[in-house]
């Protein structure tokens, strides 16, 4: 069947016409619902949270908005998948990052241990392969069979799904999709920057610090690219300072591509820790999995590292303790406030409006024992219109 | 002078003034014992008495000879003529015990013979530099082919010189604020980019709103002691980045003068007196650690690129005839030994010149090229790094870059008089990188071609060789390109030697391990920190390349053998020059070790650190004066407290649409939840998996498109018409079959629309009365066909459009 033309006609007038919003309680009410869930409410959830809203109460009716399925199977699966891969596509498969993400907010995990815990969430829905260490098929078919996420997701550990020791799970970041996107080929440094992208919402170009000590960065960093030592000395340098050491941490993680899963090499650093040894012989050669944050000190330090913990220290033993370095800090409880923020309000945080609320709802996420619902009710509120 | 010898490995003191020995420089090994392989031109008109011993004739052979011509040495040094008579042709003897006095076996760089002619004593050559390189060489030879013992160092104390005053940057940023500043945030300048607010933000913020923010992220680009050096002003002016006016040599003008008046306006002010500093010394002031371990028996022609000045690059190998090459275009000598090809540039010899090349080559069926090269990228193609060759079809031996590749092609009788088929290394091991690499490329015809890179073979083979016969003696010699100039290679050439062996593995590999360019241990007098005389910390350094040090093996030694020190605490340590802590490179901040007990060996002391840092180069290594600070050296103790918090950059308001889009999933999800079509039914399903992709993946409204309008019409309709034609989804929608037919039955199943795909008592939605009316003129339009009497299919096909209108509207989209 075909489209009427004139039906084009019907669409764009509506579109106008919905543009000229007045908002009074129920038409906070669907705009909390229509942006926490994705979908349109029913009538009786609309005037359930239209009633609380008017009561001054809209966290409870962000709180209703939630309990609907599509949060999850739709809002949360969308808002973790970029994190997934690396083309940030919103296009791919559920996999157990995503699905993780998806069980955490659900059982309000406290979200500070994303990239620490030994957890991994699986679907207990009838009729779908078991986890595989080796594939994404549990997940892709979880999907395609259209499986309630929220009533079917149930919390398992990573160590024992995947085969690695207790100590060797980083969380988000030794899911087998984090994995595949993260620890193929290459250095391992992909793994760090796109955790800091993903989870401090910050890429490697805003945090360069060339002033840093650059004792860690390996030999397989050219210190004269091309023949020319100043691109290092004003370019490289200003992001390897501080990622070396971290990245670090990952020195014993592979993806095996013959097996296409996860590897784990207890005390011997992987090969690709030692490619291009010759680009410059006197670099620095990967003896363990030992980090340490340069950033620390510099002016990264208002990335807000031990933010209220003594706990983290800045150095530790591979990546869980790196994990929960970095979960630790202020930018990491407000990169997930800005990414919350993004999703409900459509927009970065835009005037200084925006950024105080978004640094309170930061210290409301911390109190709270970092739930993330909480994030998600407060920036629903906040952005549920005038 | 306390004098400290360094050999391969570390020795026992002996009791001269010689304290310690150990290695010239790292992995040095022995010299090679095997027989050289070129014979220098016969002495026809020798007659006299024969070498009294071996040492004689290797004098004979490798020095003797070369110099006792009437234009070289001999035309003064001659038997009747001036003393020494080292050069005298009628008595060979007699000239060895003259020359005897004025050489260094041990150190043959460091032999009278040498320094005179690099000094510019009657040179033969216009370079007397290149003089002194080919006079080691010779002498080098001598010494190889007869001593026992590995080629050895000794360490010199440095003369002692104190850190001088110099300019350091203010703390206030007021200077900056009224010099640079307002050139940086002027309209359109650096301001567009380099200021947290700007639309596209890009660190260092130097031109920041906060002027605070800006000097601290402006300090690191600005040279006070040369302005013109100044970051600021180097990116403007040689890298043309992003100039603000049509001509970038006016803004680095302006740029620079702002720079200028900044730094005119820095008071020279004296050495931080609270830093805890060591002695200062140049670069040169350093022992030389370079040379001496490379193997070259075989060596026929070298090119170590030395000169620095002028546009000959000499060949000072020692073999006669010296194929010198001649540079043109766009190439120039780089710091610390090294040439830089550019786009149109080579460096060519004559082919009377390069004639040696064919004839020594042929004579051993067999050669190697050896080079160390930076290519400058890793795309270039059929790009000639050394060529011998007479065009892009004529080629006796050429090594060259196919992008992450080396390739070799040697004309022999197995190939075409190109040296067709070539050698590739394999693309995956991607053996080509954009830094300084150890290439070699050796031939014989057992083996045929073989590529070693860093070292190592790659593993590439090409089978069998063939003979050398045919190759022509009338080609050129040509670095980064080919005597046409079809084969432009880019990229730094630190060494170039040609060999007419094929060189063996660890003959490769004890060439690399040589390394390249010249090396210093720089001796930093730490004595008066540590009240114990003789102390030093010692660094392996070097020019890098044109724009930087590098500084590896830190080394704490006291050359005092007797000494031992024991329990020196060492923190914090920092590389300082020309007054200064430079501010990038500091690799050795976390030193924290302790000096002595078993750590120290007595006579080579104890390692610091196994890393190694570049540093970068201010005034040249002829000024720049180096020195060391520390947190921490025995008692001696400064602290380096952290800066102030930075203030967070205060980042641009925006403004931003409130309403957004539904996303893919969002919209397949809500049309599902509207229509109680599971998302899951095959219909839509496949409709969803092809649309998916056109529909909105952002909320953003501003990236809205007409494409997407129509994924979202494609999968309403979808979604309606499995809803119509399932009975029981069409009920529960429509309460019943949908009435077309009268005005009653549109109203009643414009209601159902209306309740449930946009909602009602919703001011931010289009009002009731809007859409019914719309929906009402749609279906009467689409009724008019059946003249009020439609049947069944059509009132379904009008049910459906009608759905499809309202859930793929704007009531639905927009959220």
């Amino acid at each position: 069947m075909k489209l009427d033309r004139r039906t084009g006609a019907v669409c764009l007038l509506m579109s106008l016409a919905a543009a000229t919003a007045v908002a009074g309680p129920r038409e906070q009410a669907k705009r909390m619902h229509d942006r926490l869930a994705g979908v349109p409410p029913t009538e009786s959830v609309l005037a359930n949270m239209a009633a609380d809203i008017a009561a001054g109460n809209a966290l409870a009716a962000a709180e209703t908005a939630m309990q609907n399925r599509a949060f999850y199977d739709v809002t949360l699966k969308n808002f973790a998948t970029p994190w997934t891969n690396r083309d940030q596509t919103v296009f791919a498969p559920l996999n157990d990052y995503s699905a993780t993400v998806i069980g955490m907010v659900r059982d309000d995990v406290p979200f500070n241990t994303a990239l620490s815990a030994d957890l991994v969430y699986v679907s207990n829905a009838a009729g779908l392969p078991a986890y595989s260490a080796v594939n994404n098929d549990h997940y892709a078919q979880a999907e395609s069979r259209g499986v309630d996420l929220k009533a079917t997701l149930v919390s398992s550990q990573q160590s024992a799904l995947l085969g690695i020791p207790a100590n060797a799970t980083a969380g988000l970041m030794t899911t087998r999709a984090s994995s595949e996107a993260f620890f193929i080929n290459g250095t391992n440094r992909a793994m760090f920057r796109f955790t800091l992208m993903n989870h401090l919402c910050r890429d490697l170009e805003q945090l360069q610090d060339p002033q840093l000590p650059p004792d860690r960065i390996r030999q397989d960093v050219s210190r004269s690219p091309g023949g020319d030592s100043r691109v290092y000395m004003n370019n490289c340098i200003g992001c390897h300072t501080g990622l070396e050491p971290m990245t670090q941490a990952f020195a014993y993680y592979d993806f095996d591509e013959t097996q296409q899963r996860l590897v784990y090499t207890a005390g011997v650093p992987n090969a690709k820790y030692f490619v291009n040894a010759d680009n410059f012989k006197p670099g620095y050669i990967t003896p363990d999995d030992h980090w340490d944050n340069y950033w620390r000190k510099g002016h990264n330090r208002l990335l807000g590292w031990g933010w209220g913990t003594t706990a983290t220290t800045g150095a530790g033993t591979g990546a869980k303790t790196l994990g929960e370095e970095l979960a630790n800090s202020e930018a990491f409880a407000s990169c997930q406030v800005q990414k919350v923020f993004k999703a409900v309000c459509f927009r970065v945080p835009q005037d200084s409006a925006d950024r105080a609320k978004v640094a309170s709802i930061a210290q409301v996420f911390r109190g709270n024992g970092y739930r993330m619902k909480t994030v998600f009710a407060e920036t629903a509120a906040y952005c549920k219109g005038q | 002078m306390s004098i400290v010898r360094l050999t391969t490995h570390i020795r026992a003191a002996t009791a001269l003034a010689v304290l310690a020995t150990f290695a010239a420089c790292s992995g040095g090994g022995a010299p090679t014992e095997v027989n050289p392989v070129t014979t220098p031109p016969p002495v026809a008109d020798y007659t006299g008495p024969a070498p009294a011993n071996a040492d004689v004739q290797a004098f004979r052979i490798n020095l003797w000879e070369n110099i006792k011509a009437s234009n070289r040495c001999g035309g003064c040094h001659n038997a009747g003529g001036q003393t020494p008579n080292f050069a005298r042709n009628d008595h060979v003897n007699l000239a060895y015990q003259a020359a005897i006095a004025l050489v260094d076996l041990a150190q043959p760089d460091q032999s009278r013979l040498v320094t005179k002619v690099a000094g510019g004593h009657n040179c033969w050559l216009a370079s007397a530099a290149a003089c002194g390189d080919t006079m080691t060489v010779w002498i080098r030879n001598w010494a190889g082919s007869v001593a026992g013992g590995g080629k050895t160092i000794q360490l010199q104390e440095p003369p002692i010189k104190d850190v001088g005053a110099s300019k350091t940057f203010p703390e206030s940023s007021s200077l900056y604020g009224s010099t640079i500043w307002p050139l940086v945030r002027g309209q359109g300048n650096c301001l567009r980019c380099h200021s947290p607010a700007s639309a596209t933000p890009q660190s260092p913020y130097f031109a920041a709103s906060d002027v605070n923010a800006a000097y601290a992220a402006a300090r690191a680009k600005i040279n006070l002691d040369a302005p013109g050096l100044s970051r600021l002003v180097v990116r403007l002016r040689e890298e043309s980045h992003n100039c603000w006016t049509a001509s970038c040599a006016n803004d680095a003008n302006t740029m620079e003068a702002a720079v200028r008046a900044f730094a005119n306006g820095v008071p020279v002010t004296p050495v931080d007196p609270t830093l805890q500093l060591s002695k200062a010394i140049t670069l040169y002031d350093g022992t030389v650690a370079a040379g001496g371990n490379r193997f070259e028996t075989a060596q026929i022609a070298l090119y170590e690129f030395k000169t620095g000045m002028g546009t000959t690059v000499y060949d000072t190998s020692g073999v006669e005839p010296a194929a010198n090459l001649t540079m043109s275009g766009s190439i120039e000598w780089v710091g610390g030994w090294g040439l830089n090809v550019k786009t149109g540039g080579k460096a060519q010899g004559t082919t009377s010149g390069s004639k040696k090349l064919a004839d020594m080559v042929k004579a051993s069926g067999e050669y190697s090229i050896e080079a160390w090269v930076a290519p400058g990228n890793v795309v270039q193609e059929d790009a000639y790094i050394v060529s011998y060759s007479g065009g892009t079809m004529a080629n006796n031996a050429t090594l060259s870059q196919m992008a992450y590749q080396y390739q070799a092609m040697t004309r022999s009788s197995d190939t075409d008089a190109n040296g067709m088929p070539a050698l590739l290394t394999r693309a995956a091991d991607e053996d080509a990188q954009a830094s300084l690499q150890h290439v070699v490329l050796t031939y014989d015809p057992v083996n045929g071609q073989r590529i070693y890179v860093n070292g190592q073979y790659t593993g590439d083979t090409d089978g069998n060789g063939g003979s050398l016969s045919d190759w022509d003696d009338s080609f050129a010699l040509v670095l980064g390109n080919d005597p046409s100039g079809q084969r432009q290679w880019t990229g730094t050439l630190r060494l170039v030697a040609v060999h007419n062996r094929a060189l063996t593995l660890p003959q490769i590999q004890q060439n690399f391990t040589a390394g390249v360019g010249e090396r210093y241990f720089m001796l930093f007098n730490v004595s008066q920190l540590l009240n114990l005389p003789k102390s030093y910390v010692m660094f392996e350094s070097s020019q890098y390349d044109s724009y930087s040090y590098l500084f590896t093996k830190p080394t704490f030694i006291n050359l005092d053998s007797g000494v031992v020190p024991n329990g020196i605490a060492l923190k914090g340590l920092r590389i300082g020059l020309n007054g200064q802590e430079a501010r990038v490179g500091q690799a050795y901040i976390p030193l924290d070790v302790t000096v002595g007990g078993s750590n120290y060996v007595a006579g080579s002391g104890q390692l610091l650190s196994n890393t190694g840092t570049v540093i970068a180069l201010e005034k040249g290594p002829e000024s720049d004066l180096f020195f060391l600070t520390f947190e921490q050296l025995g008692t001696a103790t400064r602290a380096y407290p952290e800066e102030p918090m930075p203030t967070p950059p205060v980042l641009a308001d925006s403004e931003n649409p409130e309403l957004g889009l539904r996303t893919f999933d969002e919209i397949n999800q809500t049309m599902s939840n509207i229509t109680g079509v599971p998302i899951t039914t095959t219909a839509v399903a496949s409709t969803y998996d092809l649309v998916k992709q056109a529909l909105p993946s952002v909320e953003s409204i501003d990236a809205f498109g007409s494409s997407q309008q129509m994924g979202i019409a494609q999968l309403a309709i979808s979604y309606c018409d499995a809803m119509v034609e399932d009975t029981a989804l069409r009920n529960a929608f429509f309460g019943g079959a949908p009435d077309v037919n009268s005005q009653t039955g549109r109203d009643a199943m414009i209601t159902s629309i209306v309740g449930k795909a946009v909602g009602t008592n919703l001011t931010s939605q289009p009002t009731d009365g809007e859409v019914r009316a719309e929906l009402n003129a749609l279906v009467t339009r689409l009724a008019g066909t059946c003249g009020g009497s439609c049947n069944a299919t059509r009132t379904a096909t009008i049910a459906k459009a009608s759905c499809a209108a309202a859930i793929g509207s704007g009531a639905m989209l927009l959220q």
